[in-house]
């Protein structure tokens, strides 16, 4: 059974989900109401997977994302969030979070996600395949050192944004339905690895250390 | 000439206030001037007792329009002002002989003929003070019968005036209604920003919950319309996000993001894929895509209502690429060809116009099954 740990700082949200998880057969080991909360008591629980809000008191989600992946990198963290701040989010997956829903989500499309992201999946909506194709292109424009995606990537990333399924772009590209879940895995891998030092290094210095 | 352009801003300009005090202050030292002219001198003048009168009628005027141009700044008291302070000058036919007059002999007026001229220029603008200088020069003339150094230097004086004193009250007045927009705006934002918040903590989490009950009901066997309130709080929920998101305010430089723009657009149950970053783009070059998404939604919203929607928009630093899918039945070979044939412009032509128009390039990717894809690209010219 997935271990579940819920985060969120509005109590009927946050009651309501972890409710309707445990009657769909998933295990909430934990809740938290901040960011700070979150890493605190995940170090202790050590839950499969994470849901996580992103405008969060004491810690941001993407704060706690980061601090959360460094202590436990088995712990996969799944955004889910009414977060209208694209920023945010961004900044959450680049921070280690492997997939972000939006609060709007039907509950077949959360328990899929949470399945999914305990297996070390990705979950790519096609909003976050733009937020992540937007973020390249800025890169580009900053300098050579920067991360590319390659073009086999970019055409997966750009199919996922106008909602094609992984499925169904495994058709349009001839290629097997598992390269297709790779080139998704490694565009957000190429993200995270030149975000993930800083901010870990950041929620460390707000004394947040594994130590503690 | 003036009185055309007399309009009721210059009464709702209170940091003109100064310039006005100034001005009262001028008309006041002016006034002993001219008094000083004719008491000390009154052996001189051929009817001193007349020009004594006028001077007096000069003070009076003098407290009556420098209370009106202290309250309101009154552009219709500065026009009254130009025409009786002429009507002052040309008395001095009356007060003096015209030998005195032609030999360079002063107009009873003196300095305080320029009153008006610095009143117009600040009701007005640097064309007031043009106009009023024009004609107090033309009045003074007309007196003096004499186009002499004395006319030439009074002539460079009212001018300089008129000029400089209206084109500083034009400034103030330009200046002033930069910093109000720019107030206005910044309380906008900061306004919607305050709402995004709350809504964001409050409304929108309680309607994604509402929806999330329904999917829970229809799961448990419930009766439909407890689960259609579900879906339509559920609706509620993603329009209200774009709402909070979507940003109306153009930025200074003209620009318009066009993701906010075309979040606005686009149905509620349409998926909208954009980079993190604003896509500023000029605000007639928005429009007009705004209009052609406007076209391709609608044209999926009749051929394929119940399809999906998604809508991807790119930007790097050389172009903007916005695409346009439903996963409808698709439009079948031939069609588009057969309409243009059958003289029909089409969604197609229409849409395929304004891209060209924009420099940009339309595609369809399309077929019986396949759904519709437009892919719109257009360069970005610096901006």
């Amino acid at each position: 059974m997935v271990r579940v740990m819920v985060v969120d700082d509005h109590p009927i949200w946050r009651e309501g989900v972890a409710r309707d998880l445990t009657e769909r057969d998933i295990e909430i080991v934990a809740t938290a109401p901040d960011g700070a909360a979150a890493v605190r008591i995940a170090r202790a629980v050590r839950p499969d997977v994470v849901l996580m809000d992103l405008q969060l008191p004491e810690l941001s989600g993407a704060e706690a994302t980061a601090a959360i992946r460094e202590a436990l990198p088995d712990t996969r963290v799944l955004v889910l969030s009414a977060s209208t701040e694209h920023g945010h989010v961004l900044e959450a997956v680049r921070a280690g979070a492997s997939g972000y829903l939006v609060k709007s989500a039907g509950m077949e499309e959360l328990v899929d996600a949470i399945d999914r992201t305990a297996r070390g999946q990705a979950v790519f909506s096609p909003g976050l395949a733009g937020l992540v194709l937007g973020e390249y292109r800025r890169l580009e424009s900053e300098g050579p050192d920067e991360p590319r995606l390659t073009p086999r990537e970019t055409e997966v990333l750009r199919l996922v944004a106008k909602g094609l399924t992984a499925r169904a772009i495994a058709t349009r590209l001839t290629l097997s339905h598992r390269t297709v879940e790779n080139h998704v895995q490694n565009s957000l891998r190429k993200l995270q690895l030149t975000n993930r030092v800083e901010l870990t290094r950041y929620a460390i210095e707000r004394g947040l250390d594994a130590d503690e | 000439m003036i009185t055309a352009d007399a309009s009721p801003r210059a009464r709702t300009h209170p940091h003109l206030v100064p310039l006005w005090r100034g001005l009262v202050v001028y008309r006041v030292v002016a006034l002993v001037a001219a008094v000083v002219n004719i008491v000390r001198f009154d052996d001189e003048w051929a009817r001193p007792v007349l020009g004594i009168v006028v001077v007096a009628a000069m003070a009076v005027w003098t407290a009556i329009s420098s209370r009106r141009y202290l309250r309101s700044g009154d552009p219709a008291t500065a026009v009254a002002d130009l025409l009786l302070t002429a009507l002052a000058t040309a008395s001095t036919l009356l007060v003096d002989t015209p030998d005195r007059l032609a030999a360079g002999g002063p107009v009873i007026t003196t300095v305080w003929s320029a009153g008006p001229v610095l009143a117009l220029a600040i009701a007005f603008g640097w064309r007031g003070g043009l106009s009023g200088a024009l004609v107090t020069l033309a009045v003074l003339f007309g007196v003096r019968r004499a186009l002499d150094a004395d006319l030439l230097f009074d002539a460079q004086l009212l001018l300089v005036a008129g000029l400089a004193v209206g084109l500083a009250a034009d400034t103030m007045r330009r200046s002033v209604e930069q910093l109000r927009a720019a107030a206005a705006r910044e309380a906008a934002t900061a306004e919607r920003e305050r709402l995004a918040r709350d809504i964001h903590d409050g409304v929108l989490q309680v309607l994604a919950l509402v929806r999330r009950r329904g999917d829970e009901l229809a799961r448990h066997g419930v009766d439909a319309p407890a689960v259609e309130l579900a879906r339509l709080a559920g609706e509620q929920e993603v329009a209200l996000r774009r709402l909070i998101t979507s940003a109306p305010v153009p930025a200074s430089d003209g620009t318009v993001d066009l993701s906010s723009r075309l979040a606005g657009l686009l149905p509620t149950h349409a998926s909208l894929a954009v980079p993190a970053h604003a896509v500023p783009l000029p605000a007639t070059v928005v429009d007009e895509l705004a209009a052609v998404l406007r076209e391709a939604v609608t044209n999926a919203a009749e051929h394929a209502p119940d399809a999906g929607l998604w809508v991807l928009v790119e930007a790097d630093d050389d172009a903007v690429t916005v695409s346009v899918r439903d996963d409808g039945p698709g439009i079948p070979d031939g069609r588009l060809e057969q309409a243009a044939a059958e003289g029909h412009l089409g969604v197609a032509g229409s849409m395929r116009g304004r891209v060209r128009d924009l420099g940009g390039t339309l595609s369809l990717h399309t077929g019986p099954g396949e759904g519709t894809e437009w892919e719109i690209v257009v360069p970005r010219k610096e901006a």
